[in-house]
């Protein structure tokens, strides 16, 4: 079996017969311009029932349309996290890590298969992001190490809830993670996103906002396909070297719900 | 456009250039916003040859104008700059600095107070019998071919400017302030020379290896085919030309960079 974790094992496999006869014979690794892309998804148990099921569908929709794009799915790099019924869970694909696994969940997007997803169990939020911070942060290392350039990472949280601890009652504990993610956003290792859905509270959105100043959003319902669309939007606009002002115009034009980013 | 004469060896460069639209501006109909131009000057036994390759900001609303009209600019300012022939290395330096200078100052003066939407890179090689110059800001790049070890070419990356960040895709403008500070620019005194290819980042991580999130040398079974064609070219230069776009349009190349892809490249038979 291939090993996705090491991405310069995995080479273009397109026909070469494709190419001009004088260049038939070039051999090109894939060393694309990665861009890890962080799906970190709240699966405790209020997304009981169709909320999951729409997830898992645009999930697969969505690995479908990134497969289909010739440069996204050699650059773009999915790890999915989820937090719910074990804690926070790291998937490689489809697979889901053990606890606490030194292997790596980002797969290159044209491996990309999304894992099926249940909804139980608590909202460890805070952590699941630290671990999405520390995700990136390894990620990175690792493609130094690989001699693989990097665009802006993006993590995009997805919750329908407050952030609890283990045991399920509501916490704090969340503050904690706000100075840090503040300044590593500051620093410009990631773009975080934080999107409310289904019936989050004002709490719940308080919450989105600390954690994400400039793309949180409270969203009607479980709009995750245009939710995942607006992540090919974003990680297109960072592959064209896109300015703040134009991830800003996709993430308000995707806030009021509007399919503007096809424009 | 072709430039085929055969003077003196060593003389006379062969020069071809090819520009494609990337991936994103051909599903859009945007136009390719980089430029490539070069120009012969002087008596054929003594010329400059001046190459330049511009990759205008994919963010920037007028960046194909701006491209073009670097390339424009540089072939003009560096000729005339080169013309003095420096003799020495921190001369010939000297001289590529000032013609930069020329280029940003006439390049603001024409875009005036919306200099920035024309944002754009820019690599200019100078081809002269006794030195080869080259100047940088961006993230455009520059491989030389020179001499053989046990018969295998040998290829050379000219050293680039610093990265403007840790996310290459960022990079420093002509337009940028303070650009003359990023300018990265080199000597090369080697009769050996017999190959030179210029680019934009489109290709870095096609015809470069990297280490450490840096460009580190050539990756020379690319860059061998792409001056092989040229060494040996087919009847009609306007074929090996569509071949060179088709190559650099094709899936392959496009899902290692999906940008706009430039090469221009001088070999001499």
């Amino acid at each position: 079996m291939r090993d996705n974790t090491h991405p310069m094992t995995v080479r273009v496999n397109q026909q070469a017969s494709t190419l001009p006869y004088q260049y038939a014979d070039i051999e090109i690794e894939n060393n694309a311009q990665r861009l890890p892309l962080v799906l970190c998804l709240d699966t405790s148990h209020s997304m009981l029932g169709a909320p999951i099921a729409s997830l898992n569908e645009a999930l697969r929709d969505w690995t479908r349309e990134l497969h289909d794009d010739v440069s996204l799915s050699y650059s773009v790099e999915v790890a999915v996290l989820t937090f719910g019924d074990a804690g926070v869970s790291a998937w490689q694909g489809p697979n889901l890590l053990p606890y606490n696994s030194p292997v790596s969940p980002f797969v290159p997007a044209h491996l990309f298969q999304p894992p099926q997803l249940k909804a139980a169990g608590v909202t460890l939020m805070a952590e699941a992001l630290e671990l999405s911070v520390q995700i990136v942060a390894a990620r990175k290392a690792e493609l130094r190490q690989l001699g693989l350039q990097f665009y802006r990472p993006q993590i995009c949280l997805v919750t329908d809830g407050l952030p609890t601890d283990a045991t399920g009652h509501p916490t704090d504990a969340w503050r904690r993670v706000v100075p840090v993610l503040t300044e590593e956003q500051r620093a410009r290792r990631f773009r975080l996103y934080a999107i409310g859905v289904g019936g989050i509270t004002d709490r719940g959105e308080e919450v989105l906002r600390a954690f994400a100043p400039t793309f949180n959003a409270r969203l009607h319902g479980f709009p995750f396909r245009e939710l995942l669309q607006m992540m090919s939007a974003s990680a297109n606009a960072e592959q064209r070297g896109a300015g703040d002002e134009v991830f800003e115009k996709i993430f308000s034009q995707f806030k009021t719900q509007r399919p503007a980013w096809e424009s | 456009m072709d430039d085929d004469s055969s003077g003196g060896p060593g003389a006379q460069w062969r020069v071809r250039g090819v520009s494609v639209e990337g991936y994103r501006h051909r599903r859009t109909g945007t136009p390719c916003q980089d430029s490539w131009l070069y120009t012969v000057s002087g008596p054929p036994e003594d010329s400059v040859t001046v190459l330049a390759v511009a990759d205008g900001a994919g963010s920037r609303a007028r960046s194909d104008e701006g491209s073009a009209l670097a390339v424009q600019l540089a072939v003009e300012c560096f000729t005339r700059r080169s013309a003095e022939l420096p003799p020495t290395a921190s001369g010939v330096r000297a001289a590529l600095r000032e013609a930069f200078l020329d280029v940003r100052d006439e390049f603001l003066r024409r875009t005036g107070d919306e200099s920035n939407d024309f944002a754009t890179t820019l690599t200019v090689a100078v081809l002269t019998p006794r030195w080869i110059g080259y100047l940088s800001v961006g993230d455009g790049f520059v491989v030389l071919r020179a001499g053989t070890v046990d018969g295998v070419p040998q290829f050379h990356l000219l050293p680039q400017p610093a990265a403007a960040s840790e996310y290459s895709n960022e990079t420093v403008f002509l337009t940028s302030t303070d650009a003359e500070r990023w300018v990265r620019t080199a000597c090369v005194r080697d009769p050996e020379v017999d190959g030179v290819l210029l680019s934009t980042d489109g290709l870095a991580q096609i015809a470069l290896t990297w280490v450490d999130g840096q460009p580190h040398q050539p990756r020379a079974s690319f860059v061998a085919a792409m001056l092989r064609t040229l060494d040996s070219p087919g009847d009609d230069p306007d074929e090996d030309d569509e071949a060179l776009a088709v190559l650099l349009r094709s899936d392959k190349l496009t899902a290692v960079n999906a940008d706009d892809k430039t090469l221009l490249r001088a070999v001499r038979p």
